[in-house]
């Protein structure tokens, strides 16, 4: 028998017999390799170390229902009939658990380098490859990418199965994903039952495949491995029609069954952590007694947990199920497409079997967005029209923190205040209006704060203190060094604004992200035309920037209007909500930008009146507040609609936004 | 001057910890001694001034953090409590009695008299309630550790958060998310087991169906606990007694779980006639 090479007698593919299986094994252990497949274990397929042939789940196969998985023995020779195992392959791609940060003798955050075994992940389904793909291109997206995910996945190397059964949970022809093995693989194989059908199909795969001294396959090989394949293709159908899908359930977010699911939904988060591309995570926080060190990692999260909306001072975006069940639903089969430009879907049914309560995605999504509806208003653009700043931002490395000195502290209010930070760091004295920054402090969370100044040797940050990491901050005295990560995300687009009139409307701490505009505008002066600035607070005792604003209203190029919610015996001004200073003013808006920040419901009443005033939806531009726990993208958290707030944002037009920005709940 | 590795609370005095009990077995307590190398240096730390299972130190206050295991089932605990409050600056309940009432709270739905008089020769000596409630129907409470009996982890938790002035954390999620982070394979869809996980909080590590059982709630309903939906699930193949025995355990008085109970015939068994007894004269 000829060694070490592949013979194409009759077609490109080798054939490995079964006894001989243990020698793909020795091949991919001999390249270095832990090898990673399935096996059964608690009554389930689940996938581990892979030691030895007989690990494999020979000889079983599942049977699968909503809410529903049984393991059935078959008395078959093969290993690969099982169907999918119970967890997924981002459990090693995206593990549960990567440790971030620790505080280094000084006091100082510093990121973990990755640390990552090379392995082989032998046994992965179609719609499980389609799956690793559609992560790995959110993963490896951002500035720098997650260090971590791309490190694990340029250890691993892919040995793809095909499919020789579904089950009746599949659906990954109906998502376009399955059965037949598409791209990302480097070896495939097809099983029949005296062997497999060997392809290599990158470099990496072809140097295991030659070491395996293989015959090729015959046709008669190959066409029955092409058969099964096509047999589990029509066994499974179309269950779920997806044509037009996107757009029919992006029409619906008031559908009554939201509410109805809501009634089923256990909210238990289990859908989203079996899910192949459910890629959130939030960041834990661990210390020691003594609080002087500390760490973090991060942990699998989902969006059905209460904490995922939760955002400073124990506001929240998501508090009913029923929103979260409509977020996760629409992201997978809507708003994926506007943000990565495919399906947040591969059907593998993963989330009907493990529903506790067997929700099925498919019924529920024919029933809130049936084939054949009309098709629906777009709420927002397609195609996100990203990349509004001329001006080109300093490349930052997301995962490296800076030490910065606090030089300055003053108190602004009871609750908030500004602490001036020296640094001569390239990236950060690089950093535009509108920005932030995340800042740590050992042992604290590590919360995003928007910068309210750049100064030519420093940045000013404006804290109010609405929890513990925010209170530790706040504290923060001339001579502490503070772990700066940033600047982080989209600007205000102030160069569009040139040769036309602005308008900045601010309520309470929402003043701070703006004082950079005011700043850069006033140093531009000449290139615009009139300039408004309204400002609103809760009482007089909470106004920021007191003595800057008195500064400003002495100015003739500038008009300052005040007003507070509960005025006092001390306050001569207007009382009442910010937009009652300008919703009779005599300007008209056509030349416009406005730029506007305060909470959520003060900018949609403020975006409202300047839309009464002629300002056009793409020039009304807005920040938005999310749960920014990586700050690039990565960590989900801030994902609405179409975007992640935090690096697509957090400045957003409203045209952008569309009714992303008024549905309750989103 | 200070420093970012400065610790905050080298300024502030040593607080005084106390930990109490009402109505409950001390296996909370037991817990924090579990502690062990941690109890040493969280000694350190802080002045605990009130452990019955830990020192003979008596005191009545003040706190600056009162533990307190048990719910509250006699006259006396009820005034007790309420002067505890009242010494404390954080509250903080441990464990299922505190939390929810605990199994004693089973009691809640008999008639009490009728039990009192099956169990004590003279029940005119017993001074009880008819019900055992949680702390927190008597007082304000701060803070919450789960469980029969509380997680070690969570409790050094809950103590270096505590001194470092951070936000502890513990999750409010299902006990769901700790099974799927920890890979165990799900119990409730693999053998069709009665398991609480979807409804109840996080915090144990998934202790139950690691080891193959169902999750039986003791660290009490999550927020949006949906017991309902779950229950209706469970009614498919099961007798309201079994969905309902399921709930009636060591949180079977938190409003969410109790909904689940009353919506099926109440706790099982002859809690209403005679109590059952076990034994060679059952």
């Amino acid at each position: 028998m000829t060694t070490n090479a592949i013979l194409p007698t009759e077609t490109e593919q080798a054939f490995l017999p079964r006894e001989r299986l243990p020698s793909l094994l020795e091949a991919l252990r001999r390249d270095g390799r832990t090898i990673i497949g399935p096996m059964v274990r608690e009554g389930a397929v689940v996938y581990d170390e892979i030691r030895d042939t007989s690990d494999l789940p020979i000889g079983w196969r599942s049977d699968t229902a909503p809410g529903r998985y049984r393991l059935e023995e078959t008395g078959s020779a093969r290993a690969f009939d099982y169907g999918l195992g119970v967890s997924t392959w981002k459990r090693f791609a995206h593990p549960p658990r990567v440790p971030l940060t620790t505080t280094d003798p000084d006091g100082m955050v510093a990121a973990v380098e990755p640390d990552v075994p090379r392995v082989a992940y032998l046994g992965v389904r179609g719609c499980e490859l389609a799956a690793l793909g559609i992560q790995e291109r959110i993963l490896r997206a951002g500035p720098a990418g997650d260090a971590d995910h791309v490190a694990r996945r340029d250890a691993a190397l892919v040995v793809a199965v095909e499919c020789a059964v579904a089950m009746s949970t599949c659906f990954c022809t109906s998502t376009e994903t399955g059965p037949e093995v598409a791209d990302g693989a480097d070896i495939v194989l097809a099983e029949l039952d005296d062997g497999f059908t060997v392809r290599a199909i990158t470099p990496a795969g072809e140097r295991i495949v030659g070491q395996l001294g293989c015959n090729g396959a015959t046709r008669a090989q190959v066409g029955a491995a092409a058969h099964q394949v096509a047999a589990v293709r029509s066994w499974i159908g179309y269950p779920l029609p997806t044509d037009g899908l996107a757009e029919r359930l992006r029409a619906v977010p008031d559908h009554p069954r939201w509410d109805e699911i809501a009634e089923r939904c256990l909210a238990c988060t289990n859908c989203t952590l079996v899910c192949p591309t459910c890629f959130c995570t939030s960041v834990a926080v661990s210390s020691d007694l003594d609080g002087t060190t500390g760490a973090t990692e991060r942990v699998w999260d989902s969006c059905f947990t209460l904490g995922f909306g939760r955002v400073a001072g124990d506001a929240n975006f998501r508090p009913r199920v029923a929103d979260r069940y409509r977020q996760w639903l629409t992201h997978k089969f809507s708003s994926w497409w506007d943000q990565f430009g495919s399906t947040g879907c591969v059907g593998c049914g993963r989330c009907i079997t493990w529903c506790p309560v067997g929700i099925d995605v498919r019924e529920e999504l024919i029933a809130i967005a049936p084939p054949g509806a009309a098709p629906a208003p777009i709420p927002w653009p397609p195609a996100p029209p990203l990349g509004h700043a001329p001006t080109p931002l300093a490349t930052v490395d997301p995962a490296r923190y800076v030490a910065v000195g606090v030089s300055g502290a003053r108190r602004e209010t009871a609750d908030t205040m500004t602490l001036a930070l020296e640094t001569d760091d390239p990236a950060l004295l690089a950093s535009r209006p509108g920005q932030f920054v995340m800042v740590a402090r050992p042992a604290q969370a590590v919360p995003p704060i928007s910068i309210s100044r750049i100064r030519p040797a420093g940045l000013d940050l404006t804290i109010r203190d609405v929890g513990p990491a925010t209170a530790a901050l706040a504290q923060s005295q001339p001579g502490d060094r503070l772990s700066l990560r940033g600047p982080l995300g989209r600007p205000w687009p102030i160069d569009g604004a040139f040769g036309g009139d602005i308008a900045i409307v601010a309520g309470g701490i929402g003043l701070a992200p703006l004082r950079p505009v005011i700043d850069e505008v006033l140093r531009e002066r000449h290139r615009f035309g009139a300039v408004r600035i309204y400002v609103g607070a809760r009482t007089p005792r909470d106004r920021l920037f007191v003595a800057e604003l008195t500064g400003l209203r002495g100015r003739i190029d500038l008009e300052v209007e005040e007003i507070v919610d509960r005025g006092g015996p001390e306050w001569l001004g207007r009382v009442g909500v910010v937009t009652q200073l300008f919703e009779h003013a005599a300007w008209t808006g056509e030349h416009t930008t406005a730029f506007v920040c305060g909470p959520d419901r003060m900018m949609q009443a403020a975006a409202r009146t300047l839309a009464s005033r002629g300002v056009a939806p793409e020039r009304t531009w807005v920040t938005l507040e999310r749960n920014m726990a990586c700050g690039v993208g990565l960590c989900g958290h801030c994902q609405l609609g179409p975007y992640f707030v935090c690096r697509d944002g957090p400045v957003f037009s409203v045209a952008e936004l569309g009714d992303t920005f008024t549905v309750e709940g989103r | 001057m200070l420093t970012a590795s400065t610790p905050l609370q080298i300024t502030r005095r040593r607080p005084r910890i106390g930990v109490v009990k009402f109505a409950s077995c001390d296996g909370c307590q037991l817990t924090l001694l579990d502690l062990e190398d941690d109890l040493l240096a969280i000694a350190d730390r802080v002045d605990i001034v009130e452990f019955a299972e830990a020192t003979s130190k008596r005191s009545s206050g003040p706190f600056d953090i009162l533990f307190v295991e048990g719910s509250i089932s006699t006259p006396e605990q009820a005034d007790e409590i309420v002067h505890l409050r009242a010494a404390t600056t954080t509250l903080v309940t441990i464990g299922a009695c505190a939390t929810a009432g605990g199994i004693q709270a089973l009691r809640n739905w008999a008639d009490h008299d009728a039990v009192r008089s099956l169990v004590y020769p003279h029940p005119e000596y017993v001074e009880s309630l008819a019900t055992a409630t949680p702390i927190a129907d008597h007082v304000a409470v701060d803070a919450e550790l789960r469980g029969c009996p509380i997680s070690p982890d969570q409790l050094r938790e809950f103590v270096t958060a505590v001194l470092a002035g951070r936000r502890a954390n513990l999750p409010d999620e299902a006990v769901c998310a700790e099974c799927k982070r920890r890979g165990v394979v799900c119990v409730a869809v693999v053998d069709g087991m009665t398991c609480l996980g979807p409804v109840t909080r996080s915090g144990c590590g998934a202790l139950c169906p690691a080891y193959g059982r169902g999750c039986y709630g003791c660290f009490g309903p999550r927020e949006a606990a949906n017991g309902a939906g779950l229950a209706t699930w469970l009614e498919r193949d099961r007798s309201p007694s079994d969905v309902a025995r399921a709930f009636a355990l060591f949180d079977a008085w938190s409003p969410p779980f109790r909904r689940v109970i009353d919506a099926n015939g109440g706790p099982p068994g002859p809690i209403d006639g005679p109590a059952r007894r076990e034994g060679p004269d059952a």
